[in-house]
């Protein structure tokens, strides 16, 4: 093949490119960078779904701006920098979007908010994005994001458990990201609140035995175990062996151990010691509606991040029409939208923002996911609750702060 | 649409073809001239990335790292750590032949990924390395893309000048013997062992530099970077489809599949939403097809090999 010819490949596509990428003058593009193939490629298409519905919502009632249509420009990140990098390079660049949903790994958003959204002043809202680097971020205003980070629930139950007279306690973490986050940011407010960690250990996932880590945990004289793992898989083995063998007395676990089927396969009776720190629904009117659309769409409503991706799309939206459509302004638009006070504004509820906004009265988004009250660097707060366990189920005996 | 911003995606395009660029001449010091199957690529890119990022960034807590040396620093320590880690792999696998050779890398970048995931005290495990600094990076958004594709144009440049000069010496000859029959370089005096290793170290350190480049240009590094799929099969693509054996042809290799990658997503989005997730796929589709297409009808690849004393014999 000569190089000619190569070259004139290459100058067809971009040409090709180029010719279909049409420009539409009022109309306002939004990017959602889903995860599409890649590690988490199941979880995409229902946020992906999730956004789109909230674009759906803005074009049914009245649309963006002076009656221009808001659009989605879907692209691929991969969960990976490489490629999601290039897709908003792409989003950004080719078809100027005004703000990026996404990406949804938290590698994927730092490289993309570094390379991409900052130098090139674009607003970012993360659905998915819960890693605490994101939070250090030197972003301009710029990077948001709709869930709250891993290391926030670690330090909300170090708290809970202060505040509750507990000051000794022995931590066993499943060893991979989740529980490790957890038990990482767990350990190091616990200690900063005074509090003794008599005993730390990882453990691997599927092991038959897990009495000799639970011995050795029990030996630093701890009656508090602190379970951060999952409750449907090797959580339930360990708290079932620490209740056989009464290694400890009290038993705290966090989100992932909320499982009913762990009440049923244990007992309630046998689970009076056993309390976990889970997020909680709030807003449940503005929930109410997301949720009675999405199912509408054909969509199962427990997917995850479904909340948190339509949210960041609404958001994303309420910015552009606050701002005017002038980029410079989003963030801090973004910033008086989402916050308190203003009149509050559930899921699904555009036409009246909309209206709001042109009258010039200052409004709140109550989210399907939260209230999304963001913090000076953009990161949410979450709501999580202390529960315990009450019948087959659970029953919150607490807010956490 | 307008002109600027499709000067823009072109460096943004640029910079990582240059980045991958750098690591198709590193496997093609390794394949293309010496024989050596390196199927671990995502490893050595993983370890310059890292080595890299830990000299130059800012301090964090948790972590090792936070010196903030020099760029230049961590450049070369990236290549030097790269080497570092190729040496004693190199030393234990290279008696493998190809095949095994193959295997023994592919489970060698695992065990790097995975020590990257779970070593938090070295490498920040699953949160990564944060603060790495990016030269003119304080500069607006296009100049400094601009200055960073300046730079890894640059690099690559000197990267091939040099491989060039050396595959052209009796260097080079020996190793395509080698390559082509072991025995018989082995048996004018050749010292094949040795010789292997070099090339593999020399190549490894190609991959780390890319690896470092990658970094600085994201400002972090998470082991969602470092997937085989794109940071070790995907070059091999590059390689063989721009001709492996030529320097020339690694570098176009890269140029060629990128571009496919890339570009054909903005085709994609064309497409009706109904199905624009399903079509996210085709690229992926699009890249095996046209290896396909490479093996079937050209196997040599778009430049093939040059042999070095004869004029191109095609």
């Amino acid at each position: 093949m000569k190089r000619r010819t190569i070259a004139g490949l290459v100058g067809a596509m971009l040409g090709a490119a180029v010719a279909a990428a049409p420009a539409h003058a009022q109309d306002v593009k939004i990017g959602l960078m889903a995860a599409i193939s890649g590690p988490i490629a199941a979880l995409a298409p229902p946020m992906a779904a999730a956004s789109k519905l909230a674009v759906t919502h803005v074009n049914e009632q009245g649309g963006i701006l002076k009656g221009g249509k808001l659009e989605a420009v879907l692209g691929d990140s991969a969960c990976n920098p490489q490629n999601a990098t290039d897709a908003a390079t792409k989003a950004v660049n080719i078809d100027r979007v005004l703000a990026i949903v996404g990406p949804a790994c938290s590698g994927a958003v730092l490289a993309t908010a570094n390379s991409v959204a900052i130098p090139a002043g674009v607003l970012m809202i993360t659905p998915s994005g819960t890693s605490p680097e994101i939070t250090k971020l030197k972003d301009k205003d710029l990077v948001y994001r709709t869930l709250p980070s891993d290391d926030y629930q670690g330090r909300a139950l170090a708290r809970t458990l202060k505040a509750r007279g507990i000051t000794k306690v022995a931590v066993a973490y499943l060893n991979n990201d989740y529980g490790k986050g957890l038990a990482e940011s767990f350990k190091a407010e616990f200690e900063a609140n005074g509090g003794t960690i008599a005993g730390y250990s990882g453990h691997e996932e599927g092991k038959a035995s897990y009495r000799s880590e639970l011995a050795a945990l029990a030996r630093g004289g701890a009656d508090t175990l602190i379970i951060f793992d999952y409750g449907d898989g090797t959580g339930l083995s360990l708290l079932r062996q620490a209740l056989e063998n009464n290694f400890f007395k009290t038993f705290v676990g966090a989100d992932g151990m909320k499982s009913e089927g762990l009440v049923k396969a244990i007992g309630a009776a046998n689970l009076g010691g056993f309390f976990v720190s889970a997020p909680v629904g709030e807003a449940s009117a503005s929930l109410d509606n997301f949720n009675k659309a999405y199912k509408a769409a054909g969509e199962n409503i427990d997917a995850v991040f479904a909340t948190t991706s339509y949210d960041a799309a609404f958001l994303a939206a309420l910015a552009i029409e606050k701002a005017g459509g002038d980029k410079a302004k989003l963030a801090e638009s973004l910033r008086a939208v989402a916050m308190a006070p203003g009149e509050p504004i559930m899921a699904g509820e555009w036409a009246k923002a909309k209206k709001l906004i042109a009258e010039g009265k200052d409004i709140d988004y109550k989210g399907a996911g939260g209230d999304h009250e963001f913090d000076a660097a953009g990161d949410v707060p979450g709501s999580y609750a202390f529960f315990k366990v009450s019948g087959p189920g659970y029953e919150s005996i607490a807010d956490m702060k | 649409m307008d002109l600027l911003g499709l000067a823009n995606y072109a460096v943004f395009m640029g910079i990582l073809i240059g980045i991958y660029a750098l690591l198709a001449l590193g496997l093609n010091i390794q394949w293309g001239f010496t024989g050596l199957f390196n199927a671990g690529i995502a490893g050595f890119f993983a370890v310059g990335a890292y080595a890299s990022a830990i000299l130059t960034s800012l301090p964090a807590s948790g972590r090792l790292g936070g010196y903030e040396l020099p760029l230049v620093v961590g450049w070369l320590a990236a290549m030097a750590a790269a080497a570092a880690i190729a040496w004693p792999i190199g030393k234990i696998c290279l008696r493998f032949r190809s095949d095994y050779l193959a295997i023994a890398t592919i489970g060698i970048a695992e065990i790097i990924r995975l020590v990257i995931r779970t070593e938090g005290w070295l490498t920040g495990g699953v949160r990564g390395v944060t603060g790495v600094p990016r030269p003119f990076g304080d500069l607006d958004y296009m100049p400094s893309q601009i200055a960073y594709l300046a730079i890894v144009a640059t690099l690559v440049l000197v990267a091939y000048l040099l491989v060039e000069r050396q595959v052209k010496s009796p260097w080079g000859r020996m190793m395509r013997a080698i390559r082509d029959n072991e025995l018989a370089a082995a048996a004018m005096g050749k010292q094949v062992e040795a010789r292997r290793l070099q090339a593999f170290v020399f190549g490894s350190a190609l991959m780390g530099l890319a690896g470092a480049l990658f970094v600085h240009f994201n400002r972090s590094i998470t082991p969602e970077a470092i997937d085989p799929m794109i940071a070790t099969f995907l070059i091999w693509i590059m390689l063989i489809l721009g001709g492996s054996g030529n320097n020339r042809g690694a570098i176009l290799g890269a140029a060629v599949i990128w571009i496919i990658w890339s570009v054909s997503e903005l085709l994609t989005d064309r497409l009706p939403t109904e199905i624009a997730v399903q079509a996210k796929y085709a690229r992926v589709f699009i890249i095996g097809l046209t290896l396909q297409l490479v093996l079937r009808f050209r196997p040599e690849g778009i430049l093939p090999e040059r042999q070095a004393g004869s004029p191109p014999h095609r």
